[in-house]
């Protein structure tokens, strides 16, 4: 068998989608041909593959995608997924030609049937998808193809709201039923159906099945329009008449009540199904029955009666019975044929005479009698009349209601209420038909109406001969169809069922004829039912009312997004700091702190120092608000660090810090310059109070964790580096040989950094223009004169002098403190001293270098020197180095290592160099004009 | 000593935080160079600090753990250039906001 | 000794240098370079890819020196994916800029390069310090690309994100202080047996240092209640910086698999596993905040931050699960959503170029030029970055919310990531309907649509989804190994310990 012909089917409409937008170029005519060969051609292939569907054995394509997930590409095609293939495709092919008509000029065709296409396909999926997870993802691809259907006239505020509205709801559907199909797949160990429908016991037995149902059950609601989720359908009328004649009659809302067909086996015949499924059913059914009489507006009408008779199939289904089953899957046949042709009759009146509004359309049968033979034939399949194949699933229904036994003693409800919906379903087909065709002369129309283009009526005229057919003769026509489907659906043999016009006079005769009176009855006396129900529904919106809760949500939200990113840094520096405190005292709690080792005593020497720092930190943090006064604690804190390195044996890291601090300094001066010189006093006490909390509670963190760890014995990687410092390194400078060699690799990113930096502060002082400010904060004047003289004097020969410091720094770096970083800075600070002395101009015109350029170059080099190692098939950045002889100058010692420091001194002087230099310059606009005088 | 060093690590880290938490970019800045400060000696300090010579081989004495000393003065420069970063941007939010706030003009911009 | 592993950032870091070196006013030659090294990247990080896949993991051992003592770099499954990303998402952001975004400013693609050869630094490096430097690249970079176009707003986000990320990095330091002064070492492999071995006297030490790392890694991954920086840097950034930046958040999330798998995973006795307390209800938390946020947003650019906000509060939720289904589902789905949101902060940018003065703010405005294409991208868009079917969102939350077994863990996973993606679909409806359906009379005067960075778009959007979907059975076969790669880190230990003694270099007469 060809089972492949089955992906096949699916695949069609979604690559033909691409068709419709490129032919509409040729032609409306065109483009509909195009969407119609599509169509037929997965009908055709459809139906190559039906026949041994009716001998009762399924076709099957399987294909593994994910089966560590249970994720196969599975489609079977069996009795119920034939039906509903050919309800999808027939249908479709009908709609197609009928809005080939509707559509006018100015409406983009090739989107609606590209969009149409889309929605086939995947309603397509839904019905032949053998894999749950599959099935899954077609469904929430009708939701979205659906959801552009509805929105096609995207110009209307309705279409837009109505769209959103049925994307909503039975999107959110399709995430709880894709959870509850989660829960299937748990129980049942798979998500092929061919496993699931087989176990029904065993997963109706796993605790989870209640919530397992419940959760699909909301699928299945939402989508069917079941209350209390039908209040989208009503307003998915804001579609295109051919979109709702085909979502609303065969497809969209059908995949509710095909899922549970579907699952009827895995799923059905427990208690609380019947009361899950049979109550929403009966409620909807009613709830339908009665507002849909109540409609003015004729698509109104239908969309009620639509989701009253999605109602109806629902309850059989929930009888949980098979005869039910079977009803259950007729009703689904011939409510698509008679829903179809109405919709599409209705759409024929509004599009002949300009409004749908019943209490306007009157006598119409004058205008159109052919249209209206039609819609009475339909609309009396709808009421149920003999003869129509509407009566058939009837009579079968109230049968049905007859014969269960749930309720014991209130057994009598479900005929009832059964009954009852028949009486308005009867009524509000009366309507349809009295009220537009008959009942007087039609009052003010906008155009005078007359029959539309004749092939707008034949899909019409196809789908009333059905009614027709089936209603008389079901057994020549239906009945196989009808049979192998119901089979499939139950997953069972057949209780015997006959499907004849007249059983004899019996009960469901006498609840039809009941109907029948009633819903004349009713008809007649509808006016006084309107001002009844005037008076207790006073009208209202479900759009509107999700509208408004909407934006209700909206505000709420924003109000709560607000309320915590209200743009303030200082809260979320709060939360960050607070976070870290909390993060440590959760680490640190309940475990022991201190450690074993003797903390040692402390020199007095040792003790000065501290004071000082800590004396100088606290003073900077209670003068902050006095700029330069902090300042200048700050950088007293700065030379304490830096002593305190010296204090330990650590002569590199003193040089750094104290080189490094006069820099920062400088800059800070600079911008402080720019900068208001006092803060103004705004944090309140309270403020104050809370962060000096948060300050003390993080330095107690801190020092807790310093004090734990020095106060415990570890074992280091340093002690190798000692060691390998001379013979791998070639370098007695412990320090100096990590940074350049065991871990260049930070040193190579710590410059890159600095380039980096460098590069984005001079990209951000660019065109920054500032008010340079004559006096200081106190009033005093800043200096008028441009370069003080003696400093001028006293830096000239600074200069070489500090080059040459620099040089003897990089050179020894190696072996003794000193090293690239810096000799940089030393460099950097003697010439920052020309440009303070002598100004740029001045120093331009001696050291006339491209900044950006030098520190390109000096990571450049560094990174080469990195590179160089490869020639000699050693990683990057393997230093290798040995002892050369000159003649005089003698032996001495060269290693890779030093090429890299010059890279890293290259960089760290251009960097350093260009920031200053561009913040310099900020205040020469001003000085310039001082120049002149 | 090893309590004394602790004592004042927390104090300047301390200070810091109460700087970071100011509403005025120059004082935040400082805020972070203390705090950088404070880590720098943190970090030293995780190599105990039980030193007489510098980290130099063929030197006698005790001498310290160098991995600390190497990885400080990686911070100290990546501290430094994000220290110029950091107050290059202040200045010139203080110019395209017109006010040294750390929240421009303090309000939220929706 | 092959040297592939080190030129993901020895590439960048040389483009980036010789864009600096490079005539200012030479914008070709710059563009040229730089997409150069980008289109270079892709093929060399599917090489090194491929060099995993069968389980080898690569150790590059710089300047000769094997761990513990040197730094190494690390290539196994995990880096290897996320060298992938970022060379498949650099790509079309960088294409995006070379159409006209880069004019707005000074070298912005020397800064690109350094930003990618951060990334790429943080992802192979096997050295807790080492990492901190490459985080400190890629930041400062970031720094100067988020003020890329200059302006008021991106004045005052860049504040908000450099002053915390500063003090981030001071954390940092501390953490990896602490666990150096107590381990002695910085290698993540030497950490994870010397934490492994330690005593429960230093348990509090290493504890309080692993959630201090923790907290810094949240900082980057937006995790509540620290994520508030991220909405106005993200929707101030320029279009293609914004783009990038997607990837920044999962820098966070990277760094989070590695070390608590690795370092404080389940080998590591006392302290096992003790990031999963943390994350699960921080994730959850981000999640449903960025769920609000999505609802909230005024702009696109706005929806798409909060939306990224959502996926990592997805990622780190998946990740505190810790299993080898849920973990796989974490890769995954980075994968997507990385694309996905990077795709849409482009399509924003275009989308804000062409509606006048309302730019991408959800309010009514004349239609656009060319509506439907932008329709059709933004609409996968939606689809992708909801996890909707048929794209691989869907796959990956599947799998996701599939890993957790009935209780309630799975109803709270279950009913947050669901409820989020309804909400999604509720926002990103919304968007659409107000982008494309409701318009304005009257036109606007714009330039037409870019072809090319309309191909960008389209390559984060719709073709990278649609590969890992068709293509999701060896995908999912590769995340399934570096999962289980991840949950079993005795290899990665073995191997970056097992190398060969130091051989001395030099010598060279």
């Amino acid at each position: 068998m060809n089972s492949y012909f089955l992906p096949l089917i699916v695949a069609l409409p979604f690559l033909g989608a691409l068709l419709p937008p490129l032919f509409v170029r040729r032609g409306r005519t065109a483009c509909a041909w195009s969407a119609a060969l599509v169509t037929a051609a997965a009908l055709a292939l459809l139906l190559s593959v039906a026949a041994p569907v009716f001998d009762g054995d399924s076709l099957l394509f399987h294909y593994d995608w994910l089966p560590a997930y249970g994720f196969s590409l599975t489609f079977w095609l069996d009795g119920l997924g034939l039906l509903f293939a050919l309800l999808i495709l027939g249908i479709g092919l009908l709609v197609i030609l009928y809005a080939r008509y509707y559509l006018s000029e100015q409406d983009p065709m090739g989107r609606l049937y590209a969009f149409l296409l889309l929605f086939m396909g995947s309603m397509l999926g839904v019905v032949l998808s053998e894999n749950l997870l599959l099935m899954m993802v077609f469904w929430e691809l009708t939701s979205l193809s659906s959801f552009l259907l509805i929105g096609y006239w995207k110009h209307r505020a309705d279409a837009r709201q109505g769209a959103r509205l049925a994307l909503t709801v039975t999107g959110a559907g399709g995430l709880s039923l894709f959870a509850g199909i989660m829960l299937l797949g748990h129980i049942g160990g798979s998500y092929e159906l061919s496993v699931l429908l087989a176990s029904g016991d065993q997963i109706q037995a796993h605790p989870l099945y209640p919530a397992t149902l419940v959760l699909i059950l909301l699928g299945v609601f939402t989508k069917s329009a079941q209350f209390p989720f039908h209040f989208w359908l009503p307003h998915a009328m804001a579609a295109p008449t051919p979109v709702s004649a085909y979502l609303h009659s065969a497809t969209m809302v059908k995949a509710g009540v095909f899922l549970l067909a579907r699952l009827y086996p895995a799923m059905a015949g427990s208690e609380l199904w019947f009361y899950l499924v049979g109550t929403t059913g009966m409620v909807t059914l009613l709830l339908g029955a009665y507002f849909a009489l109540f409609k003015h507006d004729l698509k109104g009408l239908l969309a009620y009666s639509t989701i009253s008779h999605l109602g109806l199939i629902t309850l059989l289904f929930g009888l949980g019975t098979p005869l039910g089953a079977v009803a259950g899957v007729f009703h689904i046949i011939n409510h698509a044929t008679f829903k179809a042709s109405l919709f599409m009759a209705a759409g024929i009146i509004d599009h002949e005479s300009g409004t749908r509004d019943m209490r306007k359309l009157n006598g119409l049968w004058h205008y159109m009698p052919h249209t209206a033979t039609l819609a009475m034939v339909a609309a009396a399949s709808m009421a149920g009349v003999p003869l129509f194949n509407g009566f058939l699933s009837k009579e079968m229904f109230f049968a049905e209601t007859l014969h269960q036994g749930w309720l014991g003693e209130w057994n009598w409800i479900l005929p009832f209420g059964a009954t009852l919906a028949g009486v308005f379903a009867v009524a509000y087909s009366i309507r349809f038909i009295h009220d537009v065709f008959f009942n007087g002369e039609p009052i003010d129309l906008p155009r005078t109406p007359h029959e539309p283009p004749r092939y707008m009526k034949v899909p019409v005229e196809i789908l009333v001969a059905l009614c027709l057919l089936v209603g008389i003769v079901p057994a020549w026509t239906v009945a196989p169809l009808l049979a192998t489907a119901a089979a499939s659906s139950v997953g069972a043999e057949l209780p015997p069922y006959n499907l004849a016009i007249w059983h004899g006079l019996n009960t469901p005769v006498l609840m039809s004829v009941l109907a029948m009176v009633g819903g004349g009855v009713m008809y007649a006396m509808r006016h006084h039912l309107f001002a009844l129900h005037a008076r207790f529904f006073r009208p209202f919106d479900a759009k509107l009312l999700f509208e408004r809760q909407l934006e209700r949500v909206i505000a709420a939200a924003r109000w709560l997004t607000m309320m915590l990113e209200n743009g303030s840094l200082q809260r979320y520096m709060m939360l960050l700091l607070l976070s870290a405190v909390a993060m440590v005292a959760a680490g640190l709690w309940g475990r022991p702190l201190g450690g074993p080792l003797a903390p040692g005593e402390v020199d007095g020497v040792t003790l000065v120092g501290a004071l000082a720092l800590a004396l100088s930190a606290v003073t900077t943090t209670i003068w902050h608000r006095r700029r330069l006064v902090a300042l200048i604690q700050l950088s007293v804190v700065g030379l304490v660090v830096s002593v305190a390195f010296v204090r330990f044996a650590a002569p590199d890291l003193a040089l750094t810090q104290l080189s490094v601090e006069m820099v920062t300094i400088i800059l800070l001066m600079l911008v402080l310059y720019f900068l208001p010189q006092q803060t103004p006093a705004e944090s309140s006490g309270l403020r104050k109070g809370r962060d000096i909390l948060i300050a003390g509670a993080a330095g107690t963190s801190v020092a807790l964790l310093a004090w734990g760890v020095l106060t415990r014995p570890y074992e280091t990687i340093g002690d190798y580096f000692m060691e390998q410092s001379i013979p791998g390194g070639g370098g007695a400078n412990v320090v100096n040989v990590i940074l350049v060699d065991f871990r260049g690799f930070d040193t190579l990113g710590e410059i890159t950094v600095l380039a980096i930096a460098a590069i984005g502060i001079v990209t951000m002082l660019r065109g920054l223009r500032l008010p340079t400010p004559d006096t200081d904060a106190d009033g005093r004047p800043w200096a008028s004169d441009r370069y003080p003289m003696i400093l001028a004097v006293i830096s000239r020969p600074l200069l070489p002098l500090a080059l040459l410091v620099a040089v003897f720094l990089l050179l020894r770096g190696h072996n003794l403190p000193g090293g690239g970083f810096i000799a940089g800075l030393v460099t950097a600070i003697a010439l920052i001293l020309q440009y303070v002395a002598s100004g740029t101009a001045w120093t331009r015109e001696r050291i006339n270098i491209n900044y950006v350029r030098l520190t390109a170059a000096g990571v450049v080099l560094a990174a080469l020197t990195g590179l160089g190692s490869w020639g000699f098939g050693y990683p990057f950045l393997t230093s290798s180095f040995g002892h050369f002889h000159l003649p005089l100058v003698g032996d001495f010692e060269l290693a890779t290592a030093m090429l890299f420091d010059l890279g890293v001194y290259m960089a760290v002087v251009g960097s350093t160099l260009l920031v200053l230099a561009n913040l310099g310059k900020l205040t020469l606009t001003k000085r310039e004009a001082t120049e002149g005088e | 000593m090893a309590l004394l060093v602790a004592i004042i690590i927390g104090i300047m880290v301390a200070c810091g935080v109460y700087l970071l938490l100011r509403a005025r970019t120059f004082p935040v800045v400082m805020g972070l160079i203390m705090l950088s400060y404070a880590v720098n000696l943190f970090i030293f300090a995780m190599g105990r600090l039980h030193a007489e010579v510098p980290a130099v081989a063929g030197l006698a004495g005790d001498t310290s753990d160098p991995v600390p000393q190497a990885l400080v003065l990686t911070a100290i420069v990546i501290g430094f250039a994000m220290t110029a970063f950091a107050v290059t941007l202040a200045l010139r939010a203080s110019s395209e906001l017109d006010s040294d706030h750390v929240d421009g003009d303090g309000g939220r911009q929706p | 000794m092959s040297h592939w592993i080190i030129l993901p950032i020895v590439l960048p870091l040389l483009a980036g240098l010789l864009l600096l070196l490079a005539p200012a006013d030479a914008l070709k030659l710059k563009r040229l370079l730089s997409l150069t090294s980008a289109l270079l990247l892709l093929p060399l990080a599917a090489g090194l890819l491929m060099q995993t896949t069968d389980g080898s993991i690569g150790v590059y051992a710089l300047g000769n020196w094997t761990a513990p003592f040197g730094i190494v770099l690390v290539l196994d499954r995990l880096a290897a994916m996320m060298l992938l990303l970022t060379a498949v998402l650099a790509l079309p952001a960088l294409w995006y800029t070379a159409r006209g975004e880069d004019q707005r400013g000074r070298h912005f693609h020397a800064l690109f390069q350094f930003q990618l050869m951060g990334l790429n630094g943080a992802f192979l490096t096997g050295d807790l310090f080492n990492l901190f430097v490459f985080f400190e690249v890629l930041l400062i970079a970031s720094y100067a690309l988020l003020l890329h176009g200059g302006g008021v707003e991106r004045c005052r986000a860049g504040l908000h994100y450099v002053l915390l990320n500063l003090a981030g990095s001071s954390l940092f330091l501390i953490a990896v202080g602490v666990l150096y002064g107590v381990t002695g070492t910085l290698n993540m492999a030497d950490l994870a047996q010397r934490v492994a071995a330690a005593g429960s006297s230093e348990a509090g030490l290493l504890h309080a240092a692993a959630l201090l790392l923790l907290l810094v890694f949240a900082l980057k991954a937006a995790l509540l209640p620290l994520y508030f920086w991220l909405p106005s840097a993200y929707s101030a950034a320029v279009a293609p910086v914004a783009a990038l930046f997607a990837i920044m958040t999962k820098v966070g999330v990277y760094a989070i698999l590695r070390v608590y798998t690795l370092i404080f995973g389940s080998g590591a006795g006392e302290l096992a596993n003790l990031a999963g307390d943390w994350l699960w209800p921080a994730a959850l938390a981000t999640l449903a905040m960025g769920a609000v946020g999505a609802l909230a947003a005024r702009h696109l650019r706005q929806l798409v931050s909060y939306l990224m906000l959502v996926s990592v509060g997805t990622l780190l939720a998946g990740v505190a699960l810790n299993s080898a289904s849920a973990l796989s589902a974490v890769l995954y789905y980075q994968f997507h959503t990385t694309l996905v949101s990077g795709g849409l902060f482009l399509l924003a940018g275009i989308i804000r170029r062409h509606r006048g003065e309302a730019g991408d703010r959800f309010t009514a405005a004349p239609a656009m030029l060319q509506r439907t294409p932008l329709g059709v991208l933004f609409f996968i868009g939606a689809v992708g970055a909801a996890g909707l079917p048929p794209l691989s969102g869907f796959l990956g939350k599947f799998v996701l919310l599939s890993s957790v077994y009935p209780g309630l863990q799975q109803a709270w996973l279950w009913s947050v990531v669901l409820g989020g993606s309804v909400v999604a679909v509720l926002a990103l409806s919304r968007a659409g309907s107000r982008l494309f359906w409701r318009t304005a009379e009257g036109t606007v005067a714009a330039a037409p649509v870019d072809r090319g960075q309309l191909a960008a778009v389209a390559l984060l959007v719709v073709v990278g989804p649609v590969l890992m979907v068709v293509f999701a059975a060896p995908v999912f076969d590769f995340v399934d190994a570096t999962a289980g790669q991840l949950l079993l880190p005795s290899g990665y230990i073995d191997t970056v310990l097992g190398g060969a003694g130091v051989v001395p270099a030099g010598g060279a007469q």
